[in-house]
């Protein structure tokens, strides 16, 4: 194989004032013809900036110190604007994290693509670029081509900005698309479905890939070899499986352990990374050292490089050879106990409806706005101190089930009653003790803390209001609160803005637990955190579960967060509940067609569950006005019966109830081949 | 279809705002506590000049039939007669209107180059020396009151360049050449007042939209530098640069009684200041309400703009 | 904000005021001086503010007068710098007037919304539709000519001028705010709006106020001379610098100093306080739309 691009010690500071903050350190990879490389880390590591390089794309403040990035042997950083013009979207396409902002809001998205055949003179006239565009976009899976071609880009929806990104990217047939984080916003099967669309391209045009994520599941399913990076430094570069299977870099092995996995049985305990990345306090040598279970003196030290360790398998850590392959494993958690059955439900949700748009007031009364249903006629029950978990893609009315509940939106119909007593649907009219009783954590920490109050203050709060405590013990009862959430007392001198994402986020679940509530509902709460972050967190969650005896609402689009913390859980998509029960039940054939799409969307690691064509055909929207909301993106629809009578609740026995048509039996036997597609042979 | 309705709202919505500014205005010359006549004429007044102004001015009735009858005649068009001249309030105003009206062209004609071309300069070169230049400039601009940059343009006119008048004074009988150098003065402090405004908030819009994702994007894909600006990013800076003219179309209003006064143009502004000086309720009633529907137009035609060069209104 | 943490600790202050933009720092000087200037200058001006006879009336500037002198044989330098407490003290009294008045009223109906914001927006729509310069002279006429040229008059027409202006900011402000999730936490713990806009609203809004009130003060000083200068503000013999370049106007060219010095003084205070605004605005993470015509 030959090299298509080499990156050779490059080493990159940004200017900040008059001093220089060092973002890459001698990094050093190549990458071969038709060959995808996964680079991975997280947030500001300088894997975005790695990418942008592979354009001889700088930022303004960017200083080069050394290096060089070869491609097809030139080097781009000393390549003037105009030989950069000539290569970048001809011979190297990118494709952005963000599509909604990456593509110009005033210009139709056809004129774009066409702008760039016509630059690179692959087409000469309007009208054959146009022909050309028409293509691309049908290669990239864009419904009606032409009609799109026409459209400006915020007609269109966060899936197809990425296609047309793509189709951009793949536009004048180059030889390397540098990705970066490219399904980051989207949804959880909208990322499946542009996934697939990358493995499917990559197989027809040979190209040769840079993937740019911190979602290190994501790369199994299409990175030939895999580079981590931490801190500006790469650690460890293998091909895929083998780094799954036996990563040679703490940081690596850290990062495969701190993956909630869906496959996994019942309640391993993850092993998250301790500590957080300072990047003020790098010390000289490995920059992992501070928070390495295995170093020693001398890796604060001196640097270390990478080092071959088998062919294509390379690390930099001074003990490798001391430490050998420590498989990802994971320490048992022990199990939950189950809970008694029979026993009176906590929370008790029967027949909600909510609606958006409802007019309310004077002006509402006279001029009814239109109604827009988001969650339809809902039923669900949580026991004293169970998980409930509730998934479903963005839109399906999962955190608007919480805000309900919470009395922040009131339903148009339904009722929501707490250990046995009905609460009142607005949270104006809840006493005291039933705003007490439930306690909202919300996704971004950022948000939900003020950001001009110390944390004492953030947690004093809701004491005095609720009375937890006589005035003279504040103090003490909030530096137990974050003792509970593993934060030292003197954090309550503190601003949110002085803390990290995972400490803001511990605080916000202190703020709710110290108003002893026996509800809580989590909307979200890990998906603003990076992975390592979210283990942390997780694992706290477990333990404040056992000590105290609250309930949780758990809200996810992350089925392996789910798998790992619920006790039951309900799939929701259109504002409708589609399948319910235990949560072994749920990951275990029957399942609802919708419920499986979820579950094929996941990445595996273990499994290396790769594509080789497109992934399931999506039918596209869903039926309008049909009885059952799944209809029209479903697989195995019936044909007219789902359109016209809503589906029956199907139970199997085990606790499992599934909302479809489809009888059990047939769920069952659709499910087991097409869950685990294993191709072998693709790794080289 | 939805871009009608919406401009249809605005429109409305403008509509009842200048309703409820000619309340504002009426109420809070004749309807706030206190007698108006007094008011007009002072305490020293007789009671018979008192008697007769009431009279003239029906005071007598109450406050909303006079409004409604002011309101009224004002639509037409009929503002009354001034208390000080016993002319039509219209008559009086018609030519000192025309005369800001010209005043206000030339002041944008002097004022569009002014305020585009050191704003791209400006974005262009961003923090060279040339940006830090003008930006010092502009600031030190902001800063000088516009009766103080008249009157400064005219001494240094006046001494440098004596071929400019000291006094704009025209009337029906100037010729055109006599109107454009009265004018020139006035118009050039006015423009330059609006531009000094306008460059600092087009530099940064332009330094914005240049900064945007799409922008880089763009870079990514091979455009070149020159395409970049001209077709990329300018045609997004368009929908801020009309919204700063609107704002300066704004200012102008209120703009040109400060600068009118200072070099005695008789156009509508001057008339107002006198007429409050006078205390001719009828005429400053008029001129007021002229203002605030110009001030109205000027922002209903920047929100108009910015819907028909939004995309995102412009096609669904 | 972590900016203006230094402040807190002595040791840190001057390597905090090193790490501010370099116009807070040009622009807090030309302030201090005017304070200074103004606090003092009462005390050692060598002529009284409204003494005549003090040299030949209309002399140009000279060293016993570096203003000149105008028509009433008034020294224009004692004169400017007895009117800078005067300028200062109003300026900064009706902004904080109007920033009270408009902060509360925005912030609450900001929070509040629904139909009482509905209403309280139409208003103040009205209020700013009449421009500026014309507002301030409408309500200066329509007190009546007994209290012209009262000082109090003054700072209340600047208050009234700026007051719905800066409820419109603080209300865009408090809608913005009352998006965030931690307001939405205090209303489900049951707080009430009083204590949501004093608690959670208010400190969150504190950077936008001030950037509002130095550029709010930042224009005032213009206003209030606009003011002057029209006939409608002070009366003479104040020393009010717009009133004094109005009245020796007609001695432009006779004797420029004694239009040029009060017309510095102004000039730099304004410059002064957009200085300092915009190093204010930066240190916030702010952009500011200098100039405060609208």
């Amino acid at each position: 194989m030959t090299m298509l691009v080499e990156v050779h010690d490059l080493t990159l500071s940004y200017r900040s004032g008059s001093s220089l903050a060092r973002v890459l350190h001698g990094v050093t990879f190549h990458i071969d013809r038709g060959e995808v490389l996964g680079l991975v880390g997280e947030s500001g590591c300088g894997k975005s900036t790695v990418g942008l390089a592979l354009l001889g794309y700088c930022f303004n403040s960017a200083v080069i110190e050394r290096g060089r990035v070869l491609f097809h042997g030139q080097d781009l950083l000393t390549l003037g604007r105009a030989g950069l013009d000539r290569l970048r979207g001809d011979r190297i396409g990118f494709v952005p994290q963000n599509p909604t902002t990456a593509l110009n809001p005033s210009m139709r998205v056809g004129l774009q693509i066409c702008e760039a055949l016509i630059l690179h003179g692959r087409n000469r006239h309007m009208a054959d670029a146009g022909r050309r565009a028409a293509e691309l976009f049908d290669l990239v899976g864009l419904p009606r081509p032409g009609e799109i071609l026409k459209r400006y880009p915020h007609e269109l929806s966060g899936g197809q900005q990425q296609r047309v990104c793509i189709a951009l990217a793949i536009a004048c047939d180059p030889d390397l698309i540098v990705l970066d984080e490219p399904t980051t916003g989207l949804d959880v099967t909208t990322q499946e479905q542009i996934i697939a669309l990358l493995v499917d391209l990559r197989a027809r045009l040979g190209t040769s890939m840079l993937y740019v994520t911190h979602d290190l599941g994501l790369l199994a399913q299409i990175a030939d070899r895999i580079g981590v990076m931490y801190a500006g430094n790469l650690v460890e570069v293998a091909p895929s499986r083998t780094l799954f299977a036996g990563p040679r870099h703490p940081y690596t092995q850290g990062l495969i352990g701190s993956l909630p996995r869906i496959d996994d049985p019942e309640g391993t305990a993850l092993r998250p990374l301790r500590g957080l990345l300072l990047r003020q306090e790098l010390p000289p040598g490995c920059p992992f050292s501070p928070r390495c279970d295995h170093a020693v003196a001398g890796c604060a030290q001196h640097r270390q490089g990478l080092e071959p360790v088998a062919t294509g398998h390379e690390v930099a850590c001074q003990r490798w050879r001391e430490l050998g392959k420590q498989p990802p494993g994971r320490s048992a958690a022990g199990k939950r106990a189950k809970r008694p059955a029979g026993a009176a439900p906590l929370l008790c949700i029967d027949g909600l409806s909510i609606a958006y748009g409802v007019g309310r007031g004077l002006l509402g009364r006279f001029f009814p706005r239109r109604q827009l249903v988001v969650v339809n006629d809902l039923s669900l029950e949580i026991g004293r101190g169970e998980t409930f978990a509730l998934v479903g893609e963005s839109g399906s009315g999962k955190s608007t089930v919480a805000r309900a509940i919470s009395g922040l939106l009131p339903p148009i119909s339904g009722t929501i009653s707490l250990d046995g007593a009905t609460l009142a649907l607005s949270v104006k009219a809840r006493s005291s003790d039933q705003r007490r009783a439930i306690q909202y954590i919300f996704q971004n920490p950022d948000a939900s803390l003020n950001p001009r109050a110390k944390v004492g203050t953030i947690l004093g709060r809701p004491l005095r209001m609720f009375g937890g405590s006589a005035r003279g013990k504040t103090g003490e009862a909030i530096a137990a609160a974050l003792a509970d959430v593993r934060l030292e007392g003197t954090y309550q001198h503190r601003y949110p803005d002085e803390l990290s994402g995972g400490e803001r986020q511990r605080v916000a679940i202190a703020r709710a637990l110290i108003a002893g509530p026996v509800l809580l509902l989590c909307d979200e709460i890990l998906s603003a955190l990076d992975v390592s972050v979210q283990a942390n967190i997780i694992e706290l969650l477990r333990k404040l579960r056992s000590e105290r005896d609250v309930a949780m609402l758990f809200i996810s689009h992350d089925l392996s967060v789910v798998r790992t913390l619920a006790d039951r859980v309900g799939v929701l998509f259109g504002g409708v509940l589609l399948e319910s029960g235990p949560v072994e039940e749920i990951f275990r054939p029957p399942y609802h067609p919708y419920t499986l799409s979820l579950l094929e969307a996941v990445p595996h690691i273990e499994t290396e569950r790769r594509r080789k064509g497109p992934g399931p055909a999506v039918a596209g929207e869903s039926t309008a006005g049909a009885r059952c909301v799944y209809a029209g993106r479903c697989r195995w629809q019936l044909g007219e019966k789902c359109v016209k009578e809503p589906p029956p609740w199907q139970r199997s026995g085990k606790g499992l109830a599934i909302r479809c048509h489809i009888p059990i039996d047939e769920l069952k036997r659709i499910a087991a081949p097409a869950a685990v597609t294993v191709i072998t042979g693709v790794v080289p | 279809m939805l871009i009608t309705r919406l401009i249809a709202v605005r429109l409305v919505m403008a509509l009842l705002t200048l309703l409820l500014v000619s309340l504002l205005i009426f109420s809070v010359l004749e309807i706030l506590p206190g007698d108006v006549a007094t008011r007009i004429l002072g305490r020293d007044a007789t009671p018979e000049t008192i008697a007769m102004l009431r009279e003239r001015m029906h005071l007598g009735d109450a406050a909303l039939v006079r409004y409604g009858r002011w309101l009224v005649g004002a639509v037409q068009g009929d503002f009354g007669t001034s208390l000080v001249s016993g002319r039509s309030v219209s008559d009086i105003l018609g030519q000192r209107v025309v005369n800001t009206v010209y005043l206000s062209i030339y002041a944008f004609l002097v004022y569009l180059p002014l305020a585009t071309l050191p704003a791209l300069l400006q974005a262009v070169r961003r923090d060279g020396p040339i940006d830090h230049a003008l930006s010092v400039l502009t600031l030190v601009l902001l800063s000088v009151p516009d009766f103080l940059l008249g009157t400064l343009l005219l001494l240094t006119f006046v001494l440098a360049v004596p071929i400019l008048p000291a006094m704009s004074t025209v009337d029906q009988t100037s010729g055109w050449l006599e109107y454009l150098r009265a004018m020139t003065l006035p118009a050039l402090t006015l423009a330059i007042v609006m531009a000094v405004y306008a460059v600092r908030m087009l530099r940064d819009n332009l330094i914005e939209v240049l900064d945007a994702d799409y922008i880089r994007m763009a870079e990514l894909r091979g455009v070149p530098a020159r395409r970049v600006v001209w077709r990329h990013a300018l045609p997004n800076a368009l929908v801020p640069t009309l919204n700063v003219t609107a704002l300066n179309l704004a200012y102008l209003v209120g703009g040109v009684v400060v600068v009118e006064k200072v070099f005695s143009y008789p156009g509508f502004g001057s008339l107002l200041v006198d007429s409050l000086q006078l205390r001719d309720f009828p005429v400053i009633e008029a001129a007021v309400l002229i203002a605030a529907t110009v001030y109205i137009a000027a922002n209903f035609l920047a929100d108009v703009g910015a819907i028909m060069f939004n995309p995102r209104l412009r096609s669904s | 904000m972590a900016l203006l943490d230094g402040v807190a600790n002595k040791k840190g202050f001057w390597s905090w005021i090193a790490r501010t933009p370099l116009s807070l720092r040009i622009g807090a000087l030309i302030l201090i001086v005017h304070v200074v200037l103004a606090a003092t200058g009462p005390f050692w001006i060598p002529y009284g503010f409204s003494q005549m006879g003090t040299g030949l009336p209309l002399s140009p500037a000279s060293l016993s007068h570096p203003f000149g002198v105008d028509q009433l044989g008034r020294d224009v330098f004692s004169r400017v710098m007895y009117g800078g407490h005067i300028v200062l003290l109003m300026s900064l009294s009706g902004t904080a007037l109007g920033l009270i008045a408009g902060s509360l009223v925005g912030l609450w109906s900001g929070y509040v919304g629904g139909i009482i914001d509905n209403l309280v927006q139409r208003f103040l729509e009205v209020l700013i539709s009449i421009p500026f310069l014309v507002m301030a002279l409408l309500a200066m006429v329509a007190a009546g000519p007994e209290l012209s040229g009262d000082p109090l008059l003054v700072v209340f027409v600047v208050a009234f001028v700026y007051a719905p202006r800066i409820a419109r900011m603080a209300r865009t402000a408090a809608v913005e705010i009352a998006t965030r999730d931690f307001v939405t936490i205090a209303r489900l713990r049951g707080e009430t709006s009083w204590s949501v806009v004093r608690r959670e609203l208010l400190p969150n809004a504190t950077g936008v106020l001030l950037v509002e009130f130095a550029l709010r003060a930042g224009y005032a000083p213009v206003l209030i001379g606009s003011l002057g200068f029209l006939g409608f503000g002070l009366r003479p013999p104040t020393p009010e610098w717009g009133l004094m370049i109005s009245e020796n106007r007609s001695l432009l060219l006779i004797a420029p100093a004694t239009v040029l010095g009060p017309g510095l003084a102004l000039a730099s205070l304004v410059v002064g306080l957009n200085l300092f605004t915009e190093g204010l605005a930066r240190i916030l993470g702010r952009t500011v739309k200098l100039g405060g015509q609208q």
